[in-house]
């Protein structure tokens, strides 16, 4: 068995009874977590179905929306994703020499990058809390200048508001845009990244409980390589929805790499946001 | 059952990626990513949503075939891989066949 032989050790890791042997309990362990993937595909596959007819009807409005998210941290946790992608292909590799010190540092790294994935993210999630782009139902007074000159209170969206003055500093014209088909841009937004983020919370869950196991010598054989696989399956499906919601969301609407930058370093506290 | 027949998992032909191979697509993938959010800050217009989506579909095959090891799975294996994007590809047709062409016949 090539597993073993690579592992350098004449221990053989025990089959549950109901396999014939060690590679069909692996083959199903792996079938096992493929099933699982293709009802995530279709869940995730609704959201982006009903994103899309919505992009397709509001074009204009989904790309103010965009134009209002924070393009900066969605990018670099693009390369921390995929990063983590590859530390936890090489916890596979230690897995299968049967390496458990390679194992822990591998499986570690990855738990790292995931927590900094998710800490720019309540980063951004706040940040969009601070700016007011939550949608609400609620209404606000502002005064506003009519055509003849003089200045009225005139009631409006709190969110609509809200959402102008973001646009506004982006220096994105406003005109002619309908923000109650903003704000559900915004509701797309706000689940589509909530299931992504739920779903990087259970894969760190799964990765710790990984870890404890490598701790305690679950993985002294070799062949239990497949458990990390099978859990690296789900975590590259969590980065590969991540390679759309980029591009959807973040970047439908008008960016520039200076604004991207800036953006970054106001988010981590580098430059101060309050002009 | 008087002797264990011959089953298709009797060979293991299975082997897990080398460093150097999984640093490679690495490599590959975060290129991938720079060109996505180059096009992602570029102004091709109406362009820009199919040429970001095609960029992700690469990225999504090169992830699938060799971070998820398609590669070398089993038949089973890749009919899971197709099934999924079969019944997607089947919700989005008859979706959009609906939504983005009920203007068109607006009587």
């Amino acid at each position: 068995m090539a597993a073993s032989a690579l592992a350098g050790n004449k221990l053989k890791a025990p089959v549950a009874h109901h396999f014939n042997n060690i590679l069909q309990q692996q083959a199903t362990v792996r079938l096992g977590m493929w099933l699982f993937l293709i009802t995530e595909v279709l869940f995730f596959g609704g959201a982006f179905c009903a994103y899309t007819v919505y992009r397709v009807w509001f074009p204009r409005e989904f790309e103010a929306g965009s134009a209002a998210l924070n393009v900066g941290i969605a990018s670099v946790n693009t390369f921390l994703l995929l990063t983590s992608s590859l530390t936890i292909t090489l916890a596979i590799r230690s897995a299968y020499q049967a390496s458990q010190t390679g194992l822990k540092v591998w499986l570690m790294a990855t738990i790292i990058l995931g927590s900094l994935f998710l800490g720019l993210k309540g980063r951004e999630y706040y940040l969009d809390y601070e700016e007011g782009l939550i949608p609400t139902g609620a209404n606000v007074w502002v005064q506003e200048q009519q055509p003849n000159g003089t200045y009225e209170m005139v009631e409006k969206p709190l969110f609509a508001v809200n959402v102008e003055k973001v646009l506004h500093k982006e220096h994105f014209d406003t005109h002619a845009i309908n923000m109650a088909r903003v704000q559900l841009f915004f509701i797309f937004y706000y689940v589509m990244t909530g299931l992504h983020v739920i779903h990087m919370i259970i894969g760190l869950g799964l990765l710790i409980w990984q870890y404890i196991l490598a701790s305690i010598g679950f993985f002294r054989f070799g062949e239990r390589y497949v458990y990390i696989e099978v859990m690296s399956l789900y975590w590259h499906f969590v980065d590969m929805v991540w390679m759309f919601l980029l591009p959807l969301l973040y970047l439908c609407g008008p960016h520039t790499l200076g604004q991207a930058v800036e953006q970054f370093k106001m988010s981590i506290g580098l430059v101060s946001g309050h002009h | 059952m008087s002797e264990a027949k011959e089953t298709i998992f009797e060979h293991d032909t299975h082997t897990v990626a080398t460093t150097g191979s999984s640093l490679t697509v690495f490599v590959v993938l975060v290129m991938l990513a720079i060109v996505a959010i180059g096009v992602g800050f570029s102004d091709l217009g109406p362009w820009k949503v199919a040429a970001s989506l095609l960029v992700a579909g690469v990225q999504a095959l090169v992830l699938s075939i060799f971070f998820m090891d398609l590669k070398q799975a089993d038949k089973l294996t890749w009919m899971c891989a197709g099934a999924s994007v079969f019944w997607v590809a089947i919700m989005f047709t008859f979706t959009l066949t609906d939504y983005i062409t009920r203007h068109l016949a607006a009587f």
